[in-house]
C-alpha cells in the first residue's frame, strides 16, 4: 500500500511540473528575465488612460489585437524580424517598449523569442513581453482589455 | 500521513490542470453545439447544419499552431479511411475544419499545398473569431465529434483516442 501511495504522488508531482512548464511564462534559456514580463492587467490600465506615458507596442504575431499596437508580423520570419529591426534602429534605446504575440502558450510561441533576443542585442534598457501565457484571447481578449478596431 | 499526502497530490495536480479542465467546460457530451456558418477560401458559406444525417468532426485550428498542422496529417488518414463508412447514428464521416488564421494566403496555401479535401471555413479573424468566443475556445487544437442529429459525441480528442471514438460508432460490415 505504501508504495502505491509512494507512486502515486510521484505521478501527482510529475503531472504537476509538466503542467507548470506547459502554462509557465518563463523557461530556462528564454532571452527575458521575470522582471521583463508585463502583466495585461497593468497595459490595459495604461491604454485606458490618455494622460499616462503610452509606450510602443509592437505586435510581433499574426494579428494585432492589442489597441494601437503596430503590426510587424510574426517574427519567426526574417522579413518580419527586419522589420521590426528597422522599426526599432529609429527609436532611442531608453523607450518604452512592449511586444506580444499570444497565438499559442510562450513554452511553444516561434515569434517572441526572436523579437526578445533581438531587443537584447540591440541593446535596449526598458522593454517588455507582455505576459499572455496561455493566448491573446484567454489572456486579453476574454478580459475585455481595450482592442484595436 | 497517508490521507494528507494524497491531499497533497490532488491538490498539486488540481491546481496546475485547471486551465486544461477549463477548456472542457461549456460544451457537455450529450448537448448540441451551436450553428457555425463561415465562408471557404471561395467565398461559399458552408453550415455546421448542412452536415446533418453524418459524423462529423469539428476541428478548430490554424497554420501558425504547430500541434494542428501536425495533427492534418493523421486528419487525412482518418478522412480516407472513414468518410464511407456508416455510423450508429450517421452515414459517412465528414470533418469541418475551423481556422484561426489571420491571412487568407497562410491560410490558402497550405490547404493546396497539403491537399486537405475535407471542408474548411475560416472569418480570417485570428482569436477575434465570434466562433472562437462562442464556442468558448481556450486554445488550439481543439476538436468536437458530433453524430448524424448534431448531438456532441465526444471533444478536444486527438491521436489514437480520436480513432477510438470514430470506431465506437462505426456499424461493421
Amino acid at each position: 500500500m505504501k508504495t502505491k501511495v509512494l507512486i502515486f504522488l510521484l505521478f501527482a508531482i510529475t503531472a504537476s511540473v509538466f503542467a507548470s512548464y506547459v502554462f509557465s511564462s518563463q523557461g530556462q534559456n528564454d532571452p527575458w528575465t521575470p522582471q521583463q514580463l508585463l502583466a495585461p492587467a497593468d497595459l490595459a490600465k495604461v491604454l485606458n488612460n490618455p494622460k499616462a506615458p503610452q509606450p510602443i507596442v509592437f505586435c510581433i504575431g499574426m494579428d494585432a489585437v492589442i489597441k494601437g499596437s503596430i503590426n510587424v508580423g510574426p517574427a519567426m520570419k526574417a522579413e518580419n524580424l527586419n522589420t521590426l529591426k528597422q522599426k526599432l534602429t529609429k527609436l532611442p534605446k531608453d523607450s518604452q517598449i512592449v511586444v506580444y504575440c499570444g497565438c499559442c502558450p510562450f513554452s511553444r510561441c516561434p515569434n517572441i523569442r526572436p523579437a526578445m533576443k533581438l531587443l537584447q542585442d540591440m541593446q535596449f534598457t526598458n522593454y517588455k513581453l507582455l505576459d499572455l501565457p496561455q493566448n491573446v484571447k484567454v489572456d486579453w481578449i476574454d478580459k475585455g482589455y481595450p482592442m484595436s478596431e | 500521513m497517508r490521507i494528507l499526502i494524497l491531499a497533497v497530490a490532488v491538490l498539486l495536480v488540481g491546481s496546475n490542470l485547471a486551465t486544461l479542465s477549463a477548456q472542457l467546460r461549456g460544451f457537455e457530451i450529450g448537448n448540441k453545439p451551436p450553428e457555425i456558418k463561415l465562408p471557404t477560401t471561395r467565398g461559399d458559406t458552408v453550415a455546421l447544419s448542412s452536415l446533418k444525417g453524418k459524423l462529423v468532426l469539428i476541428d478548430f485550428w490554424a497554420t501558425w499552431c504547430a500541434p494542428c498542422v501536425n495533427e492534418q496529417t493523421e486528419l487525412a488518414k482518418l478522412y480516407q479511411k472513414y468518410k464511407q463508412s456508416a455510423y450508429t447514428n450517421g452515414k459517412g464521416f465528414e470533418i469541418y475544419g475551423v481556422s484561426l488564421d489571420a491571412k487568407k494566403s497562410n491560410w490558402e496555401d497550405f490547404l493546396v499545398t497539403n491537399k486537405i479535401n475535407w471542408i474548411q471555413v475560416s472569418d480570417l479573424k485570428f482569436w477575434r473569431s465570434p466562433v472562437a468566443k462562442t464556442y468558448n475556445i481556450q486554445g488550439l487544437p481543439f476538436n468536437i465529434l458530433i453524430d448524424g442529429n448534431g448531438i456532441i459525441l465526444a471533444k478536444n480528442i486527438h491521436g489514437i483516442d480520436l480513432e477510438k471514438e470514430i470506431i465506437r460508432f462505426l456499424i461493421k460490415k
